[in-house]
C-alpha cells in the first residue's frame, strides 16, 4: 500500500507457523513410507509407459525402484524443509512438490504391476474428457454462488439435461437439438430455484434437495413411461473432432486435438467465465451481490433480479453438462446415471475456491484419478477395486490438505436479500 | 441543492419510526441532525436515499418533488451517503468499490482498471482524501475504510448533497478532525450536506443549523453556538448533566493482573508484547490508546478468547490459564465487546433472549436444564424499564434495534449480575449523548460496590470523565501510568510512542501509528 504505511512490524520468525509444522511432518512420514515400500517391495520392478495412440510402437521401461526412492526422498526432503522453517511464500511452491512427488511415486508404483501398461495418451485423453461434467456442474455453481445463491441441485439439472437431451435428439434426430434442449432443461430447473430464492426467500438448501429429489423421481418415470415405446431413449454419439495434423502431435494431440465438441466447450467455459467475473461490469456487480448484497444495493444495483437472472443462466450450464452423461457418452438415458457427480461438482467448486481456473485445475485432479482407477480395474491391477474408486476423494483430500487450505465462500452465500436490511 | 421534505413519515407496522418530519437544507449549508438513539435518523436518511420508501410525505429538490425507488434513482439525483454501518464489499479493492454501480468500461461492460484507480486518485486529490486505489478494503483500518466510503458518496455523477450518518462514530480524534474539514470544503464549494453524529462538540465545530429530533418527531430547531448542554436536553427532552460525579477511589486488592503478556497473531505480528497491567477493587483503570494498538487483543485474552503465547491472566487473584471464557464469566468476569454486532449479540435472538445470553443455564432461567421463559421474559420487561432499551416487545430480534440501544442490551446484561471484575471496550461507542451519562454513571456505581474495572476507549473525554489511573497502551505495550490529571498533550504524546516529558514522539504519523494497519488485519 502506497499510502499510510509505516514500517513492517517484525515477524516472529522463531517458530514456524503450526501449518507448516504439521505439513512438513506429514510429507516427511509420506516420503519415508515411499523409501521403505520400495526399498521391501520394488526391487527389479519396471514401470512401462506408452505412448499408445501417436507413437505405438515406442515405450519406455523405467526402473520403478529407483524412480519411487527418489521421489520418496524429494517428498521427504521438502517435508523436512518445512519443519527446519523454510520462508512463507515457499509454503506453497513446497507442497506442490511433495504432493506431486508423492502421486507420481504411487502412479508408478500402481503401474509396475506385471502386465499393466501406462498408456499415456488415452489415459491422458479420458482424464480430460471424464473431468468435462465435474468442469460444468462446478461452473454452473460457481455463477449461482458468486451472486449469493447456494445451488444445490447440481444432480437435478444433471439429470434433466441427461434425459431431455438425448429424448430431444430422439424425436428431431438431432444432437444440437438435443444439447440446446438439455440447456434449457436444466436452466427451467434453477429458475425454480431463482424464483424462490429470490422472490419468496425460501431456504436455499431445501430447495436444491427437493429439485434433487423432484428431477429423480420425474426422469425415472419418464424412463419407464419411455421404455414401452421405441426410438425415444436411443443412444446417440456425438462425432469426434479431430483437428488434422495437430491430433498426430505425441501427448497433445490426442488429449487436446482429439476430442468431443463438450471438451472444447467445457474449457471455453472457463476461461470465459473467469474473464466475465473478473474483468466485466456483470462480474464485478455479480461479486459483489454475493459478497455483500446491501453494499451493491446502496450503489443501485438491483440484487434479486441480478441473482435471479444469473441463477438462471448457470442452469443452462448445468444442463449441457447433463448431456454429456448421455450424448457426450453415447449413451442412453438410464435412471439415476448421474450417480451424484452432480455433488462431486460442488465438492470441485469449493475446492477451485469459487473461481473457474481453481475448478479448472480441481475437475482435472478429479477426472484424471477417475481415469486411473478405471484403468487399473480393467487392467486387473492387485488393488481392489472399491480402493480404487476411493482414490478420486482420497486424492482431493490430500491436494486440499497440502495445497489449498481454508477455502472462503462468498460471504452472502445463501443468504436472502431483503431491501433495507441493515 | 436545495432539498425540502415535507411531512415525510415512516411506519414498521403499527410502529411510527419518522413521523410527520419538515425539513429544508440550503445549498452549501451543513446541516446537523441531532437526536438519541433510535429517534429516527437513519431511517429518515434512508428515505432520502431510496433505501426505504416513506408512508407518506414529500421530498422536494430544487422545488420539484422527486420520488426514488432505489438508491440508483438517489445518486442519480445527485445524492451520495456515507452509511452508518458500512457498506464496503471486503474483498475488493478500493477502485473497485468506489466504481461499483457505475463502472467504468472500454465498451461492452469490459471494465477498464486503469479508468478507475484514476477516478479514485482524481476524487482523492480534489478533496484530499489520501487512498490507495489498489488497497483491499478489508485489510484497511477503519479510519480509511471510513474516507473509501466518503470518495465513494462524492464519486457519484455531481454530488450536491451528502448524507453523513455518523462518519465519526469509529475515527480517532485525528481522522475526525480531518473529516470535518473536508465537510467545510465540500460546503464552500456548493454541496449540501446533512450530518449525523452524538458528538455534539463535532456539531457545535462544523454546523450551520441544528434540528433535534426526538422519537420521530422534529423538536427543535437550534443555531450550532447552542451550548452543548442545550443540545443534549433538547435531545432527551429534560434537562441532562454533562459531567459524572464521582468521589475519589478507594482501590483495594487486586482483582485483575496480567503478567508479562504477549500475544501474537496469525500473520506472526507481536500484538501484544511483555504487557503489565494491574487493576484493583473499587478502582476504574482508563485504557488510553489509538485503536489497533492492542486493545482488542487484550480484552479478548482476558476474556479467553485469544489463547497468550506467553504471560499469565489472574482475575481476582485466581490464574485463570486454562479455563474457557464461560467459567471466567462464572467466575465473575463482565465483559462489555468493542465489537457488538460481532461479539456481544446474537442478533437473530429476541432482546429477552440477548438480555440472559450469560446466564440462560442458571437458576432462575433455567430449571433442570429446561428454560423457564417466563423468567427470562420477567428479566427482560425489568431490564427494558430499568435500562431504558427503546424495544417494541422483548420479543424483537436485537437486529431490529438502533445501535445505542443494542449496547444497552449489553450493559443491562453485563449489570444484572454480581461480578468482580468488569472489562469496558468502548462502552459508549455510538451511543447517544442521555445513554453515555446513563452507561457513566453506572460504571461508577459499579466501581463504588468495589469492583475493578478496566475502561478501554478510544475517546479521551471518556477516560478523562470515568478513569481514576489511566495507562497508555502503544503496540502492545503500557507505555505510562499516569494520573487523570496529566494534561491531554502528555497522555497524546504517549500514545503515538513519544515519552510523557520528551518532546514530539518519533516520526511516525501520528493518527497511523506504526501497528495500526497490520494488528487490525491480522485479526480478521
Ligand atoms: N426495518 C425495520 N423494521 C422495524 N423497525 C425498524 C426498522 N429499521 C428501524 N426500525 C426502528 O425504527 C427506529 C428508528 O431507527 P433508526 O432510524 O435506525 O434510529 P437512529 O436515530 O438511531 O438512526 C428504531 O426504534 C428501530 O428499532
Ligand atoms: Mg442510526
Amino acid at each position: 500500500m502506497a499510502v499510510d504505511t509505516a514500517p513492517a512490524p517484525a515477524l516472529v520468525d522463531d517458530r514456524a507457523p503450526a501449518r507448516h509444522v504439521k505439513a512438513g511432518a506429514a510429507y516427511a512420514v509420506l516420503g519415508l513410507l515411499l523409501v521403505l515400500a520400495a526399498v521391501a517391495w520394488l526391487g527389479g520392478r519396471t514401470t512401462t509407459i506408452a505412448f499408445d495412440r501417436t507413437l505405438t510402437d515406442a515405450s519406455w521401461e523405467a526402473p520403478t525402484f529407483g524412480v519411487v526412492l527418489g521421489l520418496g526422498v524429494l517428498c521427504a526432503a521438502a517435508g523436512a524443509w518445512m519443519l527446519v522453517g523454510l520462508p512463507q511464500r515457499r509454503f506453497k511452491p513446497a507442497s506442490a512438490v511433495a504432493v506431486t512427488a508423492f502421486a507420481l511415486a504411487l502412479l508408478f508404483w500402481a503401474y509396475s504391476q506385471e502386465g499393466t501398461v501406462f498408456r499415456a495418451e488415452s489415459i491422458l485423453a479420458g482424464a480430460l474428457f471424464l473431468s468435462m461434467p465435474y468442469i460444468f456442474g462446478a461452473l454452473s455453481g460457481v455463477v449461482c454462488e458468486r451472486s449469493g445463491v447456494i445451488n444445490i441441485g447440481i444432480e437435478a439439472q444433471f439429470l434433466m439435461g441427461a434425459f431431455t437431451g438425448v429424448l430431444t435428439a430422439n424425436i428431431t434426430g438431432n444432437i444440437y437439438a438435443g444439447m440446446a434442449a438439455a440447456m434449457v432443461a436444466g436452466s427451467l430447473s434453477t429458475m425454480l430455484l431463482a424464483l424462490l430464492a429470490t422472490k419468496y426467500q425460501v431456504n436455499q438448501v431445501v430447495v436444491g434437495v427437493i429439485l434433487n429429489l423432484l428431477a429423480l423421481g420425474f426422469t425415472s418415470f419418464m424412463y419407464d413411461q419411455l421404455k414401452k415405446a421405441d426410438g425415444f431413449n436411443d443412444a446417440f454419439s456425438v462425432p469426434v473432432i479431430s483437428w488434422g495434423p495437430l491430433a498426430d502431435i505425441p501427448v497433445l494431440g490426442p488429449v487436446l486435438f482429439q476430442q468431443k465438441l463438450f471438451v472444447y466447450v467445457g474449457l471455453l467455459l472457463v476461461f470465459v467465465i473467469w474473464f466475465l467475473l473478473y474483468r466485466t461490469r456483470w462480474g464485478l456487480r455479480t461479486r459483489a451481490v454475493g459478497e455483500h448484497p446491501a453494499a451493491a444495493d446502496s450503489m443501485g444495483v438491483n440484487v434479486n433480479r441480478l441473482r435471479y437472472w444469473n441463477v438462471t443462466a448457470a442452469g443452462l450450464i448445468a444442463g449441457f453438462g447433463g448431456a454429456w452423461f448421455t450424448l457426450g457418452n453415447s449413451l442412453a438415458f438410464n435412471k439415476n446415471m448421474t450417480a451424484g457427480l452432480g455433488f462431486v461438482a460442488l465438492a470441485v467448486m469449493i475446492v477451485g475456491r469459487w473461481n473457474p481456473l481453481g475448478v479448472l485445475a480441481g475437475a482435472l485432479i478429479f477426472g484424471f484419478t477417475t481415469q486411473i482407477a478405471r484403468d487399473l480395474s480393467a487392467a486387473g491391477s492387485g488393488v481392489p477395486g472399491e480402493f480404487l474408486q476411493m482414490l478420486p476423494y482420497a486424492v482431493t483430500l490430500v491436494v486440499v490438505a497440502g495445497l489449498i487450505g481454508k477455502a472462503k465462500a462468498p460471504a452472502a452465500d445463501g443468504v436472502p436479500y431483503n431491501p433495507g436490511d441493515k | 441543492m436545495r432539498l425540502e421534505l415535507k411531512g415525510l413519515t415512516k411506519r414498521f407496522g403499527s410502529f411510527t419510526a419518522d413521523d410527520d418530519i419538515d425539513l429544508v437544507v440550503e445549498p452549501g449549508q451543513i446541516h446537523a441532525i441531532l437526536g438519541e438513539n433510535g429517534a429516527g435518523k437513519s431511517t429518515l436518511m434512508n428515505m432520502l436515499y431510496g433505501i426505504l420508501q416513506p408512508t407518506s410525505g414529500e421530498i422536494l429538490i430544487d422545488g420539484e418533488p422527486v420520488s426514488f425507488s432505489g438508491p440508483g434513482d438517489a445518486i442519480a439525483a445527485g445524492i451520495g451517503m456515507v452509511h452508518q454501518h458500512f457498506k464496503l464489499v471486503g474483498p475488493f479493492s478500493v477502485a473497485d468499490n468506489v466504481q461499483l454501480g457505475r463502472e467504468h468500461t472500454r465498451g461492452a461492460g469490459v471494465l477498464s482498471a486503469r479508468a478507475a484507480r484514476q477516478a479514485v486518485l482524481d476524487v482523492s486529490e480534489q478533496y484530499g482524501l489520501r487512498l490507495d486505489p489498489d488497497a483491499i478494503c478489508e485489510d484497511l483500518p477503519v479510519g480509511v475504510q471510513q474516507r473509501v466510503e466518503i470518495v465513494k458518496a462524492l464519486s457519484g455523477p455531481e454530488t450536491q448533497l451528502l448524507i453523513l450518518d455518523e462518519p465519526t462514530a469509529v475515527l480517532t480524534p485525528a481522522e475526525i478532525a480531518e473529516l470535518l474539514q473536508i465537510m467545510r470544503n465540500l460546503a464552500e464549494a456548493g454541496t449540501s450536506i446533512l450530518f449525523i453524529s452524538h458528538k455534539l462538540k463535532e456539531v457545535q465545530a462544523v454546523a450551520d443549523r441544528v434540528t433535534v429530533i426526538r422519537r420521530g418527531k422534529v423538536v427543535a430547531q437550534l443555531e450550532p453556538t447552542a451550548s452543548e448542554s442545550e443540545m443534549a436536553s433538547a435531545m432527551v427532552g429534560r434537562a441532562v448533566s454533562l459531567r459524572v460525579d464521582k468521589t475519589p477511589a478507594e482501590p483495594g486488592e487486586p482483582r485483575l493482573e496480567v503478567k508479562d503478556l504477549t500475544v501474537v497473531s496469525d500473520a506472526g505480528v507481536k500484538v501484544l508484547d511483555g504487557l503489565e497491567l494491574t487493576v484493583r477493587s473499587g478502582e476504574i483503570v482508563g485504557l488510553a490508546g489509538v485503536e489497533g494498538n492492542g486493545q482488542t487483543e487484550l480484552a479478548r485474552a482476558i476474556l479467553g478468547l485469544v489463547k497468550p503465547d506467553s504471560g499469565s491472566i489472574a482475575v481476582d487473584g485466581r490464574d485463570v490459564h486454562g479455563r474457557g471464557p464461560a467459567k471466567r464469566i462464572a467466575d465473575g468476569l463482565g465483559y462489555i465487546p468493542e465489537d457488538r454486532g460481532r461479539d456481544g449479540l446474537v442478533s437473530e435472538f429476541s432482546v429477552a433472549e440477548n438480555l440472559v445470553l450469560n446466564q440462560y443455564r442458571d437458576e432462575p432461567f433455567a430449571k433442570g436444564g429446561v428454560v423457564d421463559a417466563g423468567a427470562v421474559r420477567r428479566r427482560a420487561v425489568d431490564s427494558i424499564a430499568e435500562f431504558d432499551i427503546r424495544t417494541q416487545s422483548p420479543e424483537e430480534s436485537a437486529s431490529a434495534l438502533s445501535g445505542g440501544n443494542q449496547q444497552k442490551v449489553i450493559i443491562a446484561r453485563e449489570f444484572s449480575r454480581p461480578r468482580r471484575f468488569l472489562v469496558a471496550a468502548q462502552p459508549t461507542r455510538g451511543v447517544d449523548v442521555g445513554a453515555s451519562q446513563f452507561i457513566h454513571s453506572r460504571l461508577v456505581a459499579e466501581r463504588d460496590t468495589g469492583t475493578g474495572i478496566l475502561l478501554i476507549s478510544s475517546e479521551l473525554d471518556e477516560i478523562y470523565a470515568l478513569a481514576d489511573r489511566i495507562a497508555v497502551i502503544y503496540n502492545g505495550r503500557i507505555v505510562g501510568e499516569v494520573d487523570p490529571d496529566t494534561p491531554r498533550e502528555v497522555i497524546g504524546r504517549l500514545m503515538v510512542g513519544g515519552s510523557a516529558d520528551a518532546g514530539p514522539g518519533p516520526a511516525t504519523d501520528p493518527d497511523h501509528p506504526a501497528n495500526d494497519e497490520h494488528a487490525n488485519g491480522g485479526d480478521r
